[in-house]
């Protein structure tokens, strides 16, 4: 029975991912928040940089790639229920016999893997136009650190989608909400650089975790324990998201049908 | 036993009027309303816009949780195991909204057949077949947003249909349809009735109404006014006739002098462009006709019928009444 019942939702997962894949493949701004925004950011950095780029490539690679991946978070990932309501397509999610979260989390898988774009395309970019040499010091722990990444990313996600929903002056903050991720989780430079006291903040969030792992397994710096950590930090960050994520749902689901705002237009 | 089982529902929204003096405004949507439906008839809720059809069909599928009172769909409460409802039932809403425009026809069910666990399998043979019952198999590979409104209706139906559902909430499915495709729609809920199917329809057109329900619920301002079989309804006003008179401008005065003749029950006028269709509803039948175009003096007038009452008139009367 159990098995059945995950059976159904693996394929509901997988059914909300290709449909958001589908979605996506027309939207301009995914397009600009996965391929172009992390270039900008790249170049800036390169120039910035300037002559001592040398063993931090790898770190502009990496970093620039996840101002990619925390963008389409934030603002398709967090959007994506809200989206539905004003398409009028909540209603129709909300009767049928897939959960919610289960719905919401194929289609954060969609977004967040497509993200992974931004990665590549900044590899492609320092390599090919700037003609710098980046090397990964440890290609399997990379690999496992960018699977967890998106997992993370995912489960962090369904956090952040209702409680947009819940609040709708929250969203109201969501551009102001980007820089200070990318400068928190230290995507740019090592938080070492900031103040200590904003380094809490930094270890709540799961974008921290992820950029650390990728940072570490790409330029070797740490020795592997470090990364390991990193990585085990970011299956903790998962659980945690799901469990919350659990009660935002619930409490989501149930305010929207006694305030009659599933369908709102 | 009953597939929709309603005992006293209610259903209050909430709203918030003014900026710095905020106060709180409650409209009754549903005001106490309790009726049953036993498995595979044809229920119809009829009343005007605004009168708390939608919002009881949403509170049946599990999307309102109401206010007070039970409603039990399949034996199940709608509030408490709302899981346990939602594969096993199916709804429409009247208009475009609800569907993937960015997608073409077939994906949008594919899509919601996978959420309502459908085997590929059978979704495979059966998406086909449903875009042929809708008369979209040309179109299914189109993106919805190229569609027109009665295509993205018939969409609808066909996705409410993806599961095989056992009960049917149909809230005006024949909404932008044109009358093929409306009088085509009509006969797939023939269709769906012959097959045993529950099903709570909602519309505001009498004769599809009268066509297909088994038993129709008037419901006006939150409240049923009346509950039978279209024939017990059409049977409230059997005692009246129906005078129909074709005027050309017909001053306020005037019809205020109509509405207190002694044998007209109700008088209504509606409004075709240049002329007015007047309907006086009356015991005296075709002898009060006379006495009605005497009190008309100075008003041009074209065609007169005297006809037997339908269940529209039956309606106008209950909902005039409430």
């Amino acid at each position: 029975m159990r098995t059945w019942r995950v059976m159904k939702y693996l394929r509901a997962i997988q059914s909300a991912a290709l449909m958001t894949f589908r979605q996506n493949v027309f939207d301009m701004f995914i397009i600009f928040g996965v391929l172009i925004q992390p270039l900008i950011i790249a170049t800036l950095a390169l120039w910035m940089i300037g002559d001592r780029v040398g063993e931090t490539i790898v770190f502009i690679v990496v970093g620039s790639g996840m101002t990619g991946l925390w963008t389409n978070l934030l603002f398709e990932s967090g959007n994506s229920i809200t989206q539905e309501r004003w398409t009028g397509t909540l209603e129709m999610l909300a009767a049928t016999p897939t959960p919610m979260p289960v719905i919401v989390f194929g289609k954060n898988l969609a977004n967040v893997s497509q993200s992974l774009g931004s990665m590549f395309v900044c590899y492609s970019f320092v390599s090919w136009v700037f003609g710098y040499q980046v090397t990964i010091e440890h290609p399997l722990l990379f690999i496992v650190s960018l699977g967890m990444t998106v997992i993370a990313f995912v489960c962090f996600g369904l956090i952040i989608a209702p409680i947009f929903l819940l609040n709708p002056s929250v969203q109201r903050w969501q551009n102001a909400l980007e820089y200070p991720v990318y400068i928190l989780c230290g995507f740019l430079f090592p938080i070492a650089l900031l103040p200590g006291w904003t380094t809490p903040f930094s270890y709540i969030l799961p974008p921290y975790w992820a950029a650390r792992a990728l940072h570490d397994a790409s330029s070797g710096g740490t020795n592997t324990s470090e990364i390991v950590f990193s990585i085990a930090m970011l299956v903790v960050c998962s659980l945690i998201s799901l469990i919350i994520s659990r009660t935002l749902f619930r409490i989501m689901l149930r305010k929207v049908r006694q305030d009659a705002t599933l369908g709102l237009q | 036993m009953n597939a929709i089982e309603i005992r006293n529902l209610r259903r209050v929204f909430k709203t918030t009027i003014g900026i710095i003096r905020r106060k709180t405004k409650e409209v009754i949507a549903v005001d106490d309303i309790s009726f049953s439906v036993p498995q595979g008839s044809l229920f119809g809720l009829l009343g005007p816009n605004g009168a708390g059809k939608t919002t009881t069909v949403k509170m049946l599928t599990t999307l309102l949780i109401p206010t007070a009172g039970s409603a039990r769909v399949l034996g199940y409460d709608v509030v408490r195991r709302a899981d346990a409802i939602r594969g096993r039932i199916g709804f429409i809403f009247g208009g475009e909204r609800g569907l993937y425009w960015r997608l073409s026809g077939i994906n949008n069910l594919r899509y919601f057949a996978s959420l309502y666990h459908v085997d590929p399998e059978v979704s495979d043979k059966r998406i086909p077949y449903l875009l042929d019952l809708v008369g979209l198999e040309d179109r299914g590979q189109e993106r919805v947003e190229g569609y027109s409104r009665g295509m993205k209706q018939r969409l609808h139906i066909a996705r409410t249909l993806l599961h095989d559902p056992e009960v049917l909430f149909l809230d005006e499915p024949t909404m932008g349809l044109d009358p093929v495709g409306a009088r085509e729609l009509r006969q797939v809920i023939r269709n769906l009735q012959a097959e045993k199917k529950t099903i709570l329809l909602t519309t505001h057109y009498m004769f599809e109404a009268d066509a297909l329900c088994e038993r129709i619920a008037v419901i006006d301002r939150g409240r049923i006014v009346a509950m039978d079989t279209p024939e017990g309804l059409k049977h409230l006003v059997s005692d009246l006739s129906v005078i129909e008179i074709e005027v050309f401008g017909l001053p306020e005065d005037t019809l205020a002098k109509l509405r207190q003749l002694p044998f007209i029950d109700t008088i209504n006028v509606e409004d075709h462009d240049q002329r007015q269709l007047l309907l006086a509803h009356s015991p005296s039948g075709s002898e009060a006709v006379p006495e009605l175009l005497a009190a008309m003096d100075g008003v041009r007038v074209g065609k007169v019928v005297v006809r037997e009452p339908t269940l529209e008139d039956a309606y106008v009367r209950l909902v005039g009444e409430s």
